[in-house]
């Protein structure tokens, strides 16, 4: 990571130099109070990082995506899209950039999109609803603009930088910013495993899934919330096109099996699997928690669950 | 290599429609798939969707998958609208298999349920295919009534030739129990043919497959006959939608099934919970 100090001009030729190579996206809020991350036009200053209400997991994952067109005997691939910019992406969003690469990292629309993305990084101003996981690693970025400095994180970052005027780097490396917000700090816990299991029957979790209305609202706002469904559909014609499209864990249908039989068929169930993947991960990933703290859940659940308020009372109850 | 889910063409070369509902397909792939017992693939009618599937034989040909697949869903039901010829997709082969060495020289004590005879079949032929095979080789197997039993006649076969020693039960019958070809079978549940074999050898490996309730009650029975956990070897099924570990349907106990699983040993289905 190589800082590097930029001057007044710097950030509006960074933006014309992105604009000439990328499509570039960036959280804007809306007359509606709602922050999105939006195509942004060449008048546009580059946004501020801030979190956008659907985070970038749809840019790199679209909520219906094209696997491939044709038929069983000739099935094409979606062409190359251009390549994209994704600016003011702030630090949590960064962290839940970095897992998906680890999840789709054999994927290869994922990896076609990815390997084209520049990411542009700043700090988030905090937020009530965010709460911060253990993240003693650094984010990955291209570039991560602060106020005077600006930091590169890849070569394609360092390449840009040095092709450009306003910006020269900084005898000694500036020290990376604290970039969390102010958000509450999430309960440490030794054996979040072990009090997983042990909590399956504790009331506690049946008091949560009775409020919840199984909505799915927390996962399709979480950036790190990936599951899929895949359908198919005829076009007019002989063409047949096959997607994947968002699924959500919440949903009845997530754990049905042909002929009935439902894995997850309660609201516990399905609360605790959600639970599960945010706190301790699938697969390969099991012992790496998928949530970055980001608090969008908590903003869109409306019966006001809190994740991170669940993993407290269990602490505590296993206390006590 | 990267994954564009794109599936391989393949040819339907012939249809067993031996039992109602449940019939076995012999796939002719465009292309070499290898696959061993245990595995499944992702069979694919292009513009209707596509749906898991284990393989259910073994004859050690590279360029075909066979599937007994039962019609129960929109896709099945629409498979079964092809023919002899037609032509589908394919994606795989997927998941661990079971882990063959494990067999070698053993005694191996098979126990199906309903459509969990299908990738057992798959085991069974592996079994029979290897040259001067040392240990007994034992097949419970339980169906709904007989007119379901999946591969009767050659299981019967089997048994009559002494290659395997073969029992049947089923839930429901008018005329039985009956004994005939080597084969017999009683009107029951699939544990109780235990009883009727006797206690395993201690060195015994166990595959089982089957509905859930089927693991629920007989996986911790056979370590309480003496078999080793660690050789008790059950095939999971869910959902797959992907096979590669990204859609998250088939996850349980944190660990996805399509590709740290289907087959598990008991010892490591001890350490899921909600798997059994």
């Amino acid at each position: 990571m190589k800082s590097w100090q930029f001057d007044s001009e710097f950030t509006s030729r960074l933006s014309e130099r992105l604009h000439r190579e990328y499509r570039l996206f960036g959280p804007l809020t809306g007359k509606d109070g709602v922050c999105r991350l939006a195509l942004l036009s060449r008048e546009d200053a580059l946004p501020e990082a801030k979190l956008p209400f659907i985070p970038l997991k749809k840019m790199l994952l679209p909520p219906r995506e094209t696997l491939w067109t044709g038929d069983n005997l000739r099935c094409e691939s979606p062409s190359d899209e251009l390549p994209y910019a994704l600016v003011g992406i702030p630090p949590c969003d960064l962290y839940a950039l970095e897992y998906l690469d680890r999840v789709f990292q054999d994927d290869a629309l994922y990896l076609q999109r990815r390997e084209n993305l520049m990411v542009v990084g700043g700090g988030c101003a905090s937020s009530q609803a965010c709460f911060r996981p253990d993240t003693s690693k650094r984010p990955s970025f291209d570039l991560f603009l602060g106020d005077e400095y600006v930091w590169t994180g890849s070569s394609e970052g360092e390449k840009l930088l040095s092709e450009l005027a306003g910006c020269k780097r900084t005898e000694e490396d500036v020290p990376f910013p604290e970039t969390m917000g102010e958000g509450t700090d999430m309960p440490g816990v030794e054996d979040l495993e072990g009090l997983f299991n042990r909590s399956s029957d504790w009331e506690l979790w049946q008091r949560v899934a009775e409020r919840c209305l199984s909505c799915g609202a927390c996962s399709a706002v979480c950036p790190t919330c990936y599951c899929y469904d895949v359908v198919d559909e005829a076009l007019p014609g002989r063409e047949v096109v096959r997607r994947r499209e968002w699924d959500n864990c919440f949903f009845r249908s997530h754990a049905l099996v042909a002929g009935g039989h439902n894995f997850r068929p309660g609201r516990k169930e399905r609360l605790r699997f959600r639970f599960e993947h945010k706190m301790l991960g699938f697969g390969a990933l099991r012992g790496v928690p998928s949530c970055v703290g980001c608090g969008r859940c908590n903003t869109a659940c409306p019966v006001d669950s809190d994740i991170s308020k669940v993993l407290a009372a269990l602490v505590e109850e296993d206390a006590s | 290599m990267s994954i564009d889910f794109k599936p391989m063409p393949a040819e339907i070369e012939n249809i067993d429609r031996t039992v109602e509902d449940n019939h076995l397909f012999r796939f002719r792939l465009d292309k070499a798939m290898p696959t061993e017992p245990g595995q499944f693939a992702e069979l694919s009618l292009a513009g209707i969707g596509a749906f898991p599937v284990s393989s259910a034989a073994w004859d050690g040909d590279e360029r075909t998958f066979h599937a007994c697949i039962r019609r129960t869903g929109r896709v099945t039901d629409a498979l079964y609208g092809f023919s002899e010829g037609d032509r589908v997709g394919i994606r795989g082969p997927f998941g661990n298999g079971f882990p063959l060495e494990s067999f070698a020289g053993r005694n191996v004590l098979l126990m199906a349920g309903g459509l969990g005879m299908a990738p057992l079949r798959s085991l069974l032929h592996y079994l029979l295919h290897q040259r001067n095979r040392k240990g007994e080789i034992t097949l419970l197997y339980g169906s709904r009534e007989p007119s379901s039993l999946l591969f009767r006649h050659e299981l019967e076969v089997l048994a009559k030739q002494k290659r395997i020693r073969l029992r049947f039960s089923v839930d429901f019958a008018t005329e039985l129990p009956w004994s005939e070809g080597g084969a017999v079978c009683k009107v029951g549940l699939v544990p109780e043919l235990l009883e009727d074999v006797g206690d395993p050898e201690p060195h015994t490996v166990a595959a089982v497959c089957g509905p859930p309730v089927l693991y629920a009650c007989v996986l911790e029975e056979l370590a309480q006959l003496g078999i080793d956990p660690d050789a008790v070897f059950a095939n999971l099924e869910r959902r797959m939608k992907c096979g590669v570990g990204q859609c998250c349907h088939c996850v349980t106990g944190g660990t996805y099934l399509c590709t740290q699983g289907p087959v598990f040993s008991l010892s490591e289905l001890r350490a899921m919970p909600g798997a059994i």
